[in-house]
């Protein structure tokens, strides 16, 4: 059994002299939700790209325990891949698109199956190119799933879906690992790949910036939980006495609520100062940090270097 | 190579073009013209077959020319620039097959959606033809065939191998519209110059046709005119469109065939050269 299944060591991929991927380096270990986090343009799909083959790069990778460029097709039998620019061939049915790719993949597909997991059943026998956008990242889906592959490399996998089917997608993604599939993803939205990743890997300006755990890599940005407090009558003003606490490291006030920032030890201190000034607290919670506040960190972090 | 994965892609490429509207269209006009041609020239009158053969394969001759080799470039333009520009050709390459396998069947499929228009086209031409005239020796008209489809061969291969070498799809089909101009007015540019080099048309037209050696050798750099030249030589004509021909005896119908397939094998080559490098 493979510890690691996806490993990427010092990718780098020019185009006419300009690096969009820079030694960017990473290991997905077998059975986790690894996410590719950044913003649009950073490099993400070039390096999903490069893991698959598609395009020449430097640099090592390995899939499943194969070198992608030495053994492509062994390493490819493990992947099933969901591009983040889809396109099916429309003259073909849904079910002929599925039945095509299992061939490509040497199995009979369980087309009705799989179209009815992605809610499309109804819809087998119809051209793809009378489907809308959404329907086809649905069957994008599906045809990623078509023999029933071990590692699941998705590219944007949930863009273009309307809230229900997110909702139906993240839950299907959460299944396969589940049933012991490896899951890479990128996205640029951050609370996809909070919710769903067990790792993350930040990716900006072609560099990988980060890499951890959401939970560690706010621990290693000390990014504190943040505490809202509800005032009523506030105003979006800020109490002077919270502007005289040294132990807040940042204050955030809009209408009757205002967020602090500051050391968890600090937060019934808040509380009993505000009292004490007499201020009618309604209701008060402690929201713990999100990868949007390690992500804005670290790209700031990025821009001053 | 797996024929397992060459014949998956063949067969999707087939699926998907013979429902392209443009290939349907362009299929149609060709169906139409050929029986209109057949049954005008070669038919109607109720002659022996082939009776007036130089008329009837001078005009099917006419025909195959043009829209066989638009059929041929409108089918493989795309092909690869198209599909990798749209994102469909990267999907593919994702799933366990090679680029040479893809590149393959794509030939094949395609190939086969060309057969099936020109089979649908002469065939019914053919129908037509024996119908009104007889059936009696049909070699040559088959051999016809086979050169047609050898000459669609060569525009699909040429079509295929732009798409492999263009970026973007629009230049891939700027490329296609460019060779298939330039066949057109090839001829019309050798004639220029046999003129311009002291050639007459009472040379050109009269029954011992003398034509410089280096107009012949010309030949070999227009698939459209080799087609024309070997196919003339399968029904054993003299005279074409008027012109005598004095054909010289190195540019036989084997010879012109040799040539024509490296015409095909030598873009198809150029093209997995390029496709196995690009980025997709």
């Amino acid at each position: 059994m493979l510890d690691r299944v996806i490993s990427v060591k010092n990718l780098v991929k020019e185009y006419d002299g300009f690096r969009a991927v820079k030694d960017v380096s990473f290991e997905v270990k077998e059975g986790e939700i690894y996410g590719f986090l950044g913003p649009n343009g950073a490099g993400k799909s070039t390096t999903i790209k490069s893991m698959l083959g598609l395009i020449h790069s430097d640099g090592e990778i390995g899939i499943g325990g194969f070198d992608i460029r030495e053994d492509g097709r062994k390493a490819k039998e493990k992947i099933g891949y969901l591009p983040e620019r889809l396109f099916f061939y429309n003259n073909l049915t849904a079910r002929q698109t599925l039945d095509f790719f299992g061939e490509l993949r040497g199995v009979k597909p369980p087309t009705d199956s799989l179209l009815d997991q992605v809610g499309l059943l109804d819809e087998a026998d119809k051209r793809v190119g009378d489907f809308s956008k959404g329907m086809i990242q649905l069957l994008g889906i599906a045809q990623a799933m078509v023999g029933d592959p071990e590692i699941y490399i998705l590219d944007e996998p949930l863009s273009g879906l309307d809230p229900r089917w997110v909702k139906v997608v993240r839950e299907k993604i959460k299944k396969l690992n589940e049933e012991g599939a490896t899951i890479f993803f990128s996205s640029h939205n951050l609370n996809e790949v909070q919710n769903l990743s067990d790792r993350v890997s930040i990716i900006d300006n072609g560099k990988k910036i980060a890499e951890d755990s959401v939970q560690n890599l706010n621990e290693y940005l000390q990014i504190k939980p943040k505490l809202i407090i509800n005032i009523p009558g506030l105003n979006g003003e800020i109490p002077s006495v919270l502007q005289e606490m040294h132990e807040i490291e940042s204050i955030d006030a809009s209408e009757n609520k205002f967020t602090i920032e500051c050391d968890p030890n600090a937060r019934s201190r808040v509380l009993a100062k505000l009292e004490e000034e007499g201020m009618e607290i309604d209701d008060f919670e402690t929201v713990q940090p999100s990868l949007e506040d390690a992500f804005v960190r670290l790209i700031s972090k990025e821009e001053e270097e | 190579m797996k024929t397992s994965k060459v014949w998956a892609i063949a067969k999707k490429e087939f699926r998907d073009h013979i429902r392209n509207r443009w290939i349907i269209a362009l299929t149609f006009i060709f169906v139409v013209l050929t029986i209109a041609a057949s049954y005008l020239t070669g038919g109607k009158a109720g002659e022996e077959l082939f009776g007036r053969l130089q008329g009837t394969v001078s005009t099917l001759l006419s025909i195959s020319s043009i829209l066989i080799p638009l059929i041929a470039i409108m089918l493989g333009y795309s092909t690869i620039s198209g599909e990798g520009e749209n994102g469909a050709l990267p999907l593919v390459l994702s799933y366990p097959i090679t680029r040479g396998e893809v590149l393959v069947g794509k030939f094949l499929g395609l190939s086969l959606v060309l057969i099936a228009s020109i089979a649908f086209g002469f065939g019914l031409g053919g129908i037509v033809i024996a119908v009104f005239a007889g059936i009696e020796n049909t070699t040559p008209y088959m051999v016809f065939i086979l050169l047609s489809i050898l000459l669609g061969g060569i525009y699909l291969s040429l079509s295929i191998f732009f798409s492999a070498v263009c970026k973007k799809r629009s230049t891939s089909i700027g490329a296609g519209i460019l060779i298939f101009f330039w066949s057109m007015i090839y001829g019309t540019i050798v004639f220029g110059i046999y003129l311009s080099t002291g050639g007459t048309l009472e040379q050109l037209m009269g029954s011992e046709s003398t034509l410089p050696g280096w107009m012949w050798k010309s030949i070999v750099v227009s698939p459209m005119d080799m087609h024309g030249t070997s196919a003339m030589q399968a029904f054993g004509l003299e005279k074409a469109f008027g012109y005598a021909m004095d054909v010289p005896s190195y540019l036989n119908l084997e010879f012109l065939v040799v040539i024509q397939l490296l015409w095909f094998l030598i873009p198809a080559i150029l093209a997995y050269f390029f496709f196995k490098r690009r980025d997709l």
